[in-house]
């Protein structure tokens, strides 16, 4: 039986090969300076003026420093600014620059290079999705050579939040000239971490700058791993092949709190999750059914149930670390009110209503959209619940009002300055109606527009303040929205890792962090 | 033989049109466009036109297809509309690791489910023939993402014996071509012993039994090689489906092969990322069963091609 014991001898083979693979070639101890991150999604592009993915400007961030810094306490820190002042109109903002920074291609950090980042961002052939964060600049214009002055188009009390933006970061003059689009995949900044190099699909390093004026970081090297899938990030992190990973699932989060190896950290991030209405169709122009909504719905109940209790229900309708946050207090889960407010609006309880929801875009998107549709249901409301991917669902949310045909709709807005300006303007303010604006609610009130038109020009912050309240009451009550939830955004790290800080806007520094 | 190849490779040319055509107009009629995924959900109207312009989606459609196919027939493929970059660059970048992971697979699977389905059709009716079609039936069955996730927990997060994802060494690839090779080697076990079964019926296997032949003699020579047919046009039809990307397992192991890239590109509506992607996949299947074609004629002397 010769044959046979080939194949024999094929087996076995086979097996020793695959156990030689095992057993052979141990993964290399990592350096103690190393850092490996897993995240979620690809770079579209290492350009901070052109990515719009949070985890992407995240990472942009420790390559870019901006003229400030937001922290946690929506505080704006200088980073590369020395000293501001601004004119009595509020029209002329002057700043002096830091003298002692170099770019990581060896030129001088000035004037002219805020201006050629700035110019880049604003010229309209840029491919900059997010110019409009820039929208209030009217020209810049270099003083000298670390004198920079900006001239608005109307006053605007919030441009230092506007300069933490990712978007606003200084790039070198030298890279913009000489790499055109080929900045997207080499970046030049003058933060704390140089490019090192970027595998797409697979992994993004960056190299400690030791140039740098500031702190500078322990580690030497950061690893961003590109692990697509959550359990397998999750895996990976308990295997020891990553020290660090955003965002796990919310079910995960009980398991890693509990494993003894690992930590978990989070804040809110300045993110609303909520369900939209259509405020300009059938039974939802009217105030009382939109309320009548917002009882049906037991929010405590989905953040534990459904969100693992790695959310906060909002008790106001914008985040608590904004500027200008008005705690309000729930909308109460109340049947018998809801049912009372549906009868005095005399809403056809025959009536169908339709609920669509994107899958996978937010965490736990589609169960908390369903979890909305038993609550609905729950009252004497049939609902039919759709699902769809985010292109085809942001294309049908977005068509005008004439031809648009959702009713309810599951989305999340987020800021990533704490300032509720861009958002309301860009979200809410009559003349952002979707397609010219992300206005997908249709929701129009004259009391409301005056109110943040009012609160962007003022130069008091003290005005401005009162004026968000005010703005809150007034959305609260008119209810264009189902509020539902904050959630946070969260990392888990193993414990031999310290010294990483989350900020509120899903954002988080591992750069000066240390592995043990 | 030359000619007969080179008749079948003039005759992509055509396949590889239509195939452009189909998929250049199938993704245009998907609601939503790259301009509107790239812009982001905080964008004004004004800035998705813009972007809409960069990409030339403003030209009217038949002209975008002209500029498409002429671009095409230099072997242009254009740029990707999420990230810039040249398409076939892209590919380039992760089409071997897809074919690594697809051939390594493959061998596995050849070389566990071949033997098995000639022990189960040898022995038919046996235990060792349940045995492995009962195994081969797991096989078949188990979804692949769940495959992967309990190989991860068993030999990465319990045993800490092989890394759980990514790409690099060796070690990285033992466990997504274990995963992909599974649903093979049943696939092909299965294909084997029925394919044999129904050889060991003929006539020339009970004459060449009464001749007094050894047994493995009939079995693999006879047998075997007559049964060869349907066997190789299985693998072939696997090989050239886990070449058109394993997205689940590319997904489960962070393996960065051109499985995730078509997803992904179809997720961000990337046209040009799409097209040249789905034209490569084409070019690969049919390749892949020219030189099944040709092995048959290898195998089967019967075969001809002139």
């Amino acid at each position: 039986m010769r044959s046979k014991s080939g194949f024999k001898g094929m087996f076995v083979g086979l097996l020793v090969l695959l156990l030689c693979m095992v057993f052979s070639n141990p993964s290399p101890v990592m350096a103690a300076n190393v850092l490996r991150i897993g995240i979620g999604v690809d770079a579209e592009s290492l350009n901070p003026q052109e990515t719009t993915t949070a985890t992407i400007q995240n990472i942009c961030e420790f390559m870019y420093d901006r003229l400030y810094y937001q922290n946690a306490e929506a505080e704006n820190v200088p980073m590369l600014v020395a000293d501001k002042s601004v004119s009595k109109d509020g029209l002329i903002w002057t700043f002096k620059l830091r003298r002692d920074v170099r770019f990581h291609d060896g030129t001088a950090f000035n004037a002219e290079a805020v201006k050629a980042s700035l110019d880049r961002l604003r010229h309209p052939k840029t491919r900059a999705p997010l110019r409009f964060y820039v929208g209030m600049v009217d020209r810049v214009e270099v003083v000298d050579d670390y004198t920079i002055q900006i001239h608005l188009k109307y006053p605007y009390g919030m441009l230092e939040s506007i300069f933490s933006h990712t978007v606003t970061c200084p790039i070198s003059q030298k890279a913009i000239k000489e790499l055109g689009d080929r900045l997207s995949a080499q970046p030049v900044g003058t933060g704390p971490f140089k490019f090192g190099e970027w595998v797409k699909g697979e992994r993004i390093v960056l190299v400690r700058n030791d140039d740098y004026y500031g702190r500078k970081p322990t580690l030497e090297k950061i690893i961003f791993r590109i692990v697509p899938e959550h359990a397998t990030r999750t895996a990976m992190l308990r295997a020891g092949d990553l020290d660090v990973i955003e965002s796990p699932q919310p079910p995960d989060v009980p398991a890693l709190q509990r494993d003894p190896d690992l930590k978990v950290i989070g804040e809110p991030s300045s993110r609303i999750m909520f369900i939209g209405f259509n405020n300009q169709k059938g039974p939802f122009k009217d105030k009382r059914v939109r309320q009548a909504f917002n009882h049906m719905v037991d929010k405590d109940a989905i953040v534990s149930k459904v969100m693992f209790g790695t959310a906060d229900p909002l008790e106001g309708p914008m985040p608590a670390g904004y500027f200008g946050y008005h705690r309000i207090g729930q909308y109460t889960y109340d049947p018998d009110k809801a049912k009372e407010l549906l009868r005095a609006a005399d809403f056809p309880m025959d009536k169908t209503v339709s609920l669509i929801t994107p899958t996978g875009r937010y965490a736990f998107d589609k169960q908390v959209a369903e979890a909305v549709q038993a609550y609905i249901n729950d009252i004497g409301i049939k609902v039919e619940l759709r699902t769809y991917d985010w292109p085809t669902y942001h294309a049908m949310t977005r068509k005008p009002v004439e031809e648009n045909e959702t009713e309810l709709f599951l989305l999340g807005w987020r800021n990533p300055i704490l300032d509720p300006d861009i958002l309301y303007m860009a979200a809410l303010h009559s003349r952002a109606w979707a397609p010219r604006g992300m206005n997908t609610a249709f929701y129009k009130n004259p009391e409301f527009d005056r109110l943040i038109e009012k609160a962007r020009i003022s130069q008091s912050p003290a005005e401005r303040k009162e004026l968000y309240k005010k703005v809150s009451m007034v959305l609260w009550d008119e209810a264009p929205l189902l509020f539902l939830y904050e959630p946070q955004y969260t990392i888990a790290h193993r414990k031999n890792v310290k010294g990483i800080e989350v900020f509120p806007m899903e954002k988080f520094n591992p750069v000066y962090a240390t592995v043990e | 033989m030359l000619q007969y190849v080179l008749k079948r490779l003039f005759s992509t040319i055509p396949v590889l049109i239509g195939i452009s055509l189909v998929v250049f107009f199938l993704l245009r009629a998907l609601p939503g466009d790259p301009a509107e995924v790239i812009a982001g959900e905080m964008a004004t109207q004004e800035e998705v036109e813009a972007i809409r312009s960069q990409l030339g989606l403003d030209k009217p459609i038949f002209v975008q297809y002209a500029i498409f196919i002429t671009k095409l027939a230099v072997l242009n493929l254009g740029k990707s509309a999420r990230t810039g970059e040249s398409v076939i660059v892209e590919i380039r970048s992760r089409l071997p690791n897809t074919i690594l992971l697809a051939l390594v697979s493959t061998a596995i699977a050849c070389l566990w489910g071949i033997p098995a389905g000639i022990v189960s059709a040898v022995r038919h009716y046996t235990i060792a023939d349940y045995v492995v079609m009962v195994v081969a039936l797991f096989g078949i069955s188990m979804p692949v993402f769940w495959l992967g996730l309990m190989l991860i927990v068993l030999f990465s997060v319990k045993l800490h014996v092989l890394p759980a994802g990514g790409i690099g060494t060796l070690r990285h690839l033992i466990l997504p071509a274990v995963t992909l090779a599974t649903f093979s080697t049943a696939f092909i076990a299965r294909m084997t012993r029925s394919s044999m079964m129904e050889v060991m019926g003929q006539d020339y296997i009970t004459t060449a039994r009464s001749k007094g032949l050894a047994e493995k003699v009939i079995n693999l020579k006879h047998a075997l090689r007559n049964a060869f047919i349907p066997i190789i046009t299985v693998i072939g039809l696997q090989f050239g489906t886990l070449l058109g990307g394993a997205v689940l397992t590319e997904t489960v192991f962070a393996w960065p092969g051109i499985g995730r890239l078509i997803v992904d590109s179809i997720l961000a509506r990337d046209y040009p990322m799409v097209q040249g992607v789905i034209l490569v996949f084409a070019l690969l299947y049919i390749m892949v069963n020219l030189i099944v074609d040709i092995l048959y004629a290898y195998i089967d002397p019967r075969i001809h091609y002139d």
